[in-house]
This record gives structure tokens, C-alpha cells and sequence, in this order.
């Protein structure tokens, strides 16, 4: 059935250009542990899994965040993308897609795979050793500075740092050493990952718009309204933790402010992981709240959508060419029609639906 | 002749009356719900089909349950299991313990299927439904064993099974063995699929107890005539 409708379909694409808009190109299996070791959907790893490659679809708010990311002056302030729609829509995938693109580029990535796993099940919370009211959190810290190391291992040895770290009385970081000591510090010294995270944020902030050896600084966060609501943490004394109390949100805090130049910073809104937020609840004003809205103001807000009727039918034609639509009947006009009606064209409703047909 | 009027001329009714249950009056007729019928054009209806539609114009129909669908992938088959795994009325529950086993079945098989070199593709089967109805097959007894009374004694005399009560038991011996047999921690839909995907292949607990039932219908061959029907 494939042959005669293959110009809707075709994994032989590799840029993300204007015209395979609603076609699958193809992440090469190389990239999947480099580029993305943590920040891709859990489903979606299951399904690259399964047919033993990893196929994006192109779709139109990867392509506008692209062609913005294109042509942006970087000797300006950061400017601010926030991909926003309902629940199942695609904005974790377009963000993992823009982020591919990144770092094909040669940008240095700094993805955090959700922000509110950072505000919710924190088994250890320390007091912070550099600041007398904050909270450290270990774990957390330690595992994000390991996959950091493995997304951005070239760079690591190129950016020399600019200032003089103390740990500990016998332990510190000099000027001029690479990054890469210093996240190899963190990643050992677990007690004092979230400062060593600050400290990585903060080299990176002075010198993504440096004239010698620059490099573009691409802050790619997922469930950026995690970092302004409340958290389901508690002191010691059953009080709740405010996120500004967290190090790694307070210093997360500082890279989303555009007072540095050089980068972008892509975030996606997420409902799925949020506390206190009603289901219904998708647009940007909801989600972020007051507090978070100014801070997040001025941002380019990127809405993302239902798939549309060619995207739909690139979906379908790519599950069937994968061999994962097995029921007789779902390969009929019948059951397709049955799909819509079922799904409302919703991506991550449909990629349930057909998983069990 | 009034349907449901005729039990309410009682000197005392209860508050609660049921409307909609399993027990009708047989003026009631079976609900359709297939779409096809309902499409065919007012022309190329024969003249049993028009009766039939009158008929319904006239009488009252009894209430749909909520398993029936017009959907297209609706399996009465499937339904009958899920009914059979259902435990408290939670449907909800056992529905999507049915449809992860599903998924994670064709998951395994499309996963080989994409490793399998060129040759071996076509032998993969990866529909989980076709694995579902062959597994069931493979499972079902051909014949049974009922205790029958004689002389004081009772002997387990080798009798034919009807094609409801040897899909029952395919499916009774499927649901026992997956909840007694697994391990603590492995979830209801993995060893599901991996009894279904055993019983595929003819090996597994399920088709072992099948070939038990099977020899010792075998050795009691001798009591054969004791069954008088």
C-alpha cells in the first residue's frame, strides 16, 4: 500500500527544512546516547526501542522555534521560546527535535528533562553549605551533571574557567582549569553537586556571548512552571519548602533571566508533572502563575497544536510501515475513520490507541 | 399488550424500580448494534428485513449493555476474557490489565520481527490478536471428565465437551495460572503475555495442564460407558 503515498513518509531526510513538513526524518542511533541520555518522552524510548530506530516527525512549531533560532541576533539579550498546548500535544517531542537541531549546529545544550523532579520526591534534602537558608539536593544534582557530562563531552575541555571555586578547606577549583574538572568534582562529590550546578550555570552565562572561542548556549527546560509554584517538599519542622529555597531552582532561576547574551532558551509548559495545577489547565497565564509570568515576560510563546489532517495521515502510514498497526481492521478506511473519532488527532492519545490495536 | 405497566398495579411499590437489567419481559427485543444494517438504503431492504423494521417501530427494545459497541474492533471473544479477569465489577481495572498484555505481545514480536533477518520475517507473527485466538486454541481440551456416581463409588469418566465450556476452560486455566504462578513482583500483564506468546507455541504451564487432562481421560477410557448420554 506504501509504495504509491511513500512522498508522506520517507526516512531518507536528514535537515529539518520548510518542506518535509508532516515527515519523519531520522535520528541517527549514535545520537540517541549522546544527545538525548535523559529528556525524551518514556513512551517514545519504548517506541525507538521496539522498531529499532528513532523517527521525529516534522512538525510546524519545531520548524518556526528553528527558523527563529536561524535567524537571531546573538549579540542581543537571550530571547525567551515557550512552547505551550494541551496534554498529549507534542511540545516534549518539539523541544527534543529543536534540541537535536542544536546541537547538530554545535551549540552546547544544557537540557533539563523536567523541572518539577526537582520540586517533588526528594528523598535527602541537605542545608546548603554557601548559603545558610538553602536546601541542596544531592541526588538529583549528581544525576543531572553525569548526563550533562555526556551530552557536551566535546566542550568540556574547551571552556576554561574564570574565577576560583573553594569547596572545602582543602578543596578547591583554580582559574584556567577546564569545565570538565569541575563536573567531574560534582559527579564524585555528591555533597556538593548542586553548588558545583551553580557554579557550571553561572561560567556558562559569563561566557556563552564571548567573542573568543564563543559558542552558543542553547537552555532547553521541560516543565519550566515547576520552578514558580509550590513544592510537596518539607523541612524538618513539617514546614513547606519554598522553590526559591532550592539551589538548584535558585540558580536555574538566574540562567532563565535574559541579562546574558549568546543563547536561547527554549522551555515547554507541562501539566503532566505539575502540583497543584488543575487538569484543564494549558495555557501560559494558568501554568506559570503570577510570579513566574513576569519573570518569564517578555518570552515568544509558541503554540503547539493537534495534528492536522496530512500530519494525521503521516502518523497512520508511518505505524503501518513499521508494522505496528497489526489489526486486520485498523488497516481499513473503517478503522482509520474510528482512529480520528477516537483520538481527536491528538498524538499521544493516538500513539495509546494504536499501541494495543 | 402493556410491557412493564402490568407489575405496577400492586397495593405497595418500591421506591427503587430497576429499568435496566438482565431479567425482561420477553416482549422486549435484542438491541442491533451493528452499523451495517442501519445503512442499507430503504430500496434494497428484502421483505423479512422490512418486517423486521417494523416490528422494531412498534415493540420495545431491552437496553444495550455497556461491553456491546459498534466499534469495529470489538472481539467477543476478548470481551468474554475480560469479563473472566474482571474481579468486583472493576472492568476498568481488567480492560487495561488486556490491553497492556496486547501491547507488550506486540511489542516483543514487532521487536523481533525488526531483528529477524529477511528469511525468518514472514514466520514472526505479530497481530496480538491472532496470538491471542491461536494461544486460546492451543489451549482448549478436547475432551473432559466428569465424577459420575456408580454402585456407591464415584469414577472420573471421560465425557465430550461443548465449544462454550472448552473456551471457558482455555480461558479459566489461562487466568489461574497467570495469578498463582508469577513471581511477587512481575506485574499481571507481563506473565500474561508471555504465557499467551508460550501457549502460541504449544509449550508452556496452560498446554501442559491441557495434555494432563488429556491422559487421564486416556487411562479412565475403561469407565467410558458409564455416561448414559
Amino acid at each position: 500500500i506504501l509504495k504509491g503515498q511513500r512522498y508522506i513518509y520517507s526516512t531518507r531526510l536528514s535537515g529539518d527544512s520548510e518542506q518535509h513538513q508532516g515527515q519523519y526524518y531520522t535520528v541517527p542511533p549514535s545520537h540517541f546516547h549522546t544527545v538525548f541520555p535523559h529528556g525524551l518522552p518514556p513512551r517514545y524510548q519504548q517506541q525507538v526501542k521496539t522498531f529499532n530506530e528513532g523517527c521525529v516527525m516534522v512538525r510546524q512549531p519545531a520548524l518556526e522555534l528553528i527558523s527563529h533560532l536561524k535567524r537571531a541576533d546573538y549579540s542581543k539579550p537571550t530571547l525567551r521560546y515557550l512552547l505551550y498546548g494541551v496534554k498529549g500535544s507534542g511540545k516534549t517531542m518539539s523541544l527534543c527535535h529543536t534540541v537535536h537541531y542544536c546541537s547538530t549546529q554545535g551549540w552546547l545544550v544544557l537540557h533539563i528533562p523536567d523541572a518539577h523532579l526537582w520540586v517533588k520526591n526528594c528523598k535527602e534534602l541537605l542545608p546548603s553549605s554557601y548559603h545558610a537558608s538553602r536546601f541542596d539536593q544531592p541526588i538529583q544534582a549528581s544525576n543531572w551533571l553525569r548526563n550533562f557530562r555526556t551530552t557536551n563531552e566535546n566542550f568540556l575541555s574547551k571552556i576554561k574557567l574564570r574565577q576560583r571555586y573553594v569547596w572545602t578547606k582543602r578543596e578547591s577549583t583554580e582559574e584556567g582549569q577546564p569545565l570538565g574538572e569541575l563536573v567531574d568534582m560534582g559527579v564524585s562529590r555528591v555533597k556538593s553537586s548542586s553548588d558545583v550546578v551553580g557554579a557550571v550555570l553561572k561560567e556558562l552565562r559569563l561566557q556563552a556571548g564571548g567573542t573568543e572561542g564563543g559558542f552558543r548556549l542553547a537552555v532547553a527546560v521541560d516543565g519550566v512552571n515547576g520552578l514558580w509554584g509550590r513544592t510537596t517538599l518539607k523541612k524538618e519542622d513539617k514546614s513547606p519548602v519554598a522553590p526559591e529555597e532550592l539551589t538548584l531552582v535558585h540558580n536555574l532561576r538566574k540562567m532563565i533571566n535574559n541579562d546574558w547574551c549568546g543563547g536561547a532558551v527554549i522551555a515547554t509548559l507541562s501539566q503532566t508533572g505539575s502540583l497543584y495545577a488543575p487538569s484543564s489547565a494549558y495555557l501560559p497565564q494558568e501554568l506559570l502563575g503570577e510570579e513566574g509570568f513576569d519573570s518569564m515576560d517578555p518570552f515568544i510563546p509558541v503554540p503547539v497544536s493537534l495534528y492536522s489532517e496530512k500530519e494525521f495521515e503521516s502518523c497512520y502510514l508511518y505505524y503501518l510501515d513499521r508494522h505496528w498497526l497489526q489489526h486486520p481492521h485498523s488497516q481499513t478506511e473503517e478503522g482509520k475513520k474510528e482512529l480520528i473519532f477516537l483520538s481527536n488527532r491528538n498524538p499521544s492519545v493516538l500513539e495509546r490507541l494504536c499501541a494495543f490495536l | 399488550m402493556a410491557a412493564s405497566l402490568t407489575g405496577l398495579l400492586k397495593p405497595w411499590t418500591p421506591r427503587v424500580l430497576l429499568v435496566r437489567w438482565s431479567r425482561y419481559n420477553p416482549y422486549y427485543l435484542e438491541p442491533e448494534p451493528r452499523k451495517e444494517v442501519y445503512h442499507i438504503p430503504e430500496t434494497e431492504l428484502t421483505p423479512e428485513q422490512k418486517e423486521e423494521r417494523e416490528l422494531k417501530s412498534v415493540r420495545p427494545i431491552k437496553a444495550a449493555t455497556n461491553s456491546v459497541t459498534s466499534s469495529v474492533f470489538n472481539d467477543p471473544v476478548l470481551s468474554k476474557f475480560v469479563n473472566m479477569m474482571m474481579k468486583d465489577g472493576d472492568k476498568i481495572i481488567a480492560k487495561g490489565i488486556i490491553t497492556q498484555t496486547l501491547e507488550n505481545m506486540k511489542r516483543k514480536q514487532v521487536e523481533k520481527y525488526h531483528k529477524a533477518p529477511e528469511g525468518k520475517k514472514a514466520e514472526i507473527e505479530c497481530n496480538p490478536y491472532a496470538i491471542f485466538h491461536q494461544a486460546l486454541e492451543n489451549c482448549k481440551p478436547v475432551i473432559g471428565l466428569a465424577s459420575i456416581q456408580k454402585g456407591g463409588k464415584f469414577y472420573q469418566v471421560p465425557i465430550p465437551l461443548t465449544d462454550n465450556r472448552r473456551r471457558f476452560l482455555a480461558m479459566k486455566w489461562m487466568i489461574t495460572e497467570c495469578r498463582d504462578n508469577k513471581h511477587r513482583r512481575t506485574l499481571m500483564y507481563e506473565k500474561l503475555s508471555q504465557e499467551l506468546l508460550a501457549a502460541f507455541s504449544k509449550e508452556g504451564n496452560v498446554v501442559k495442564r491441557k495434555h494432563e487432562l488429556h491422559k487421564m481421560a486416556e487411562s479412565n477410557r475403561a469407565y467410558a460407558h458409564y455416561r448414559w448420554w
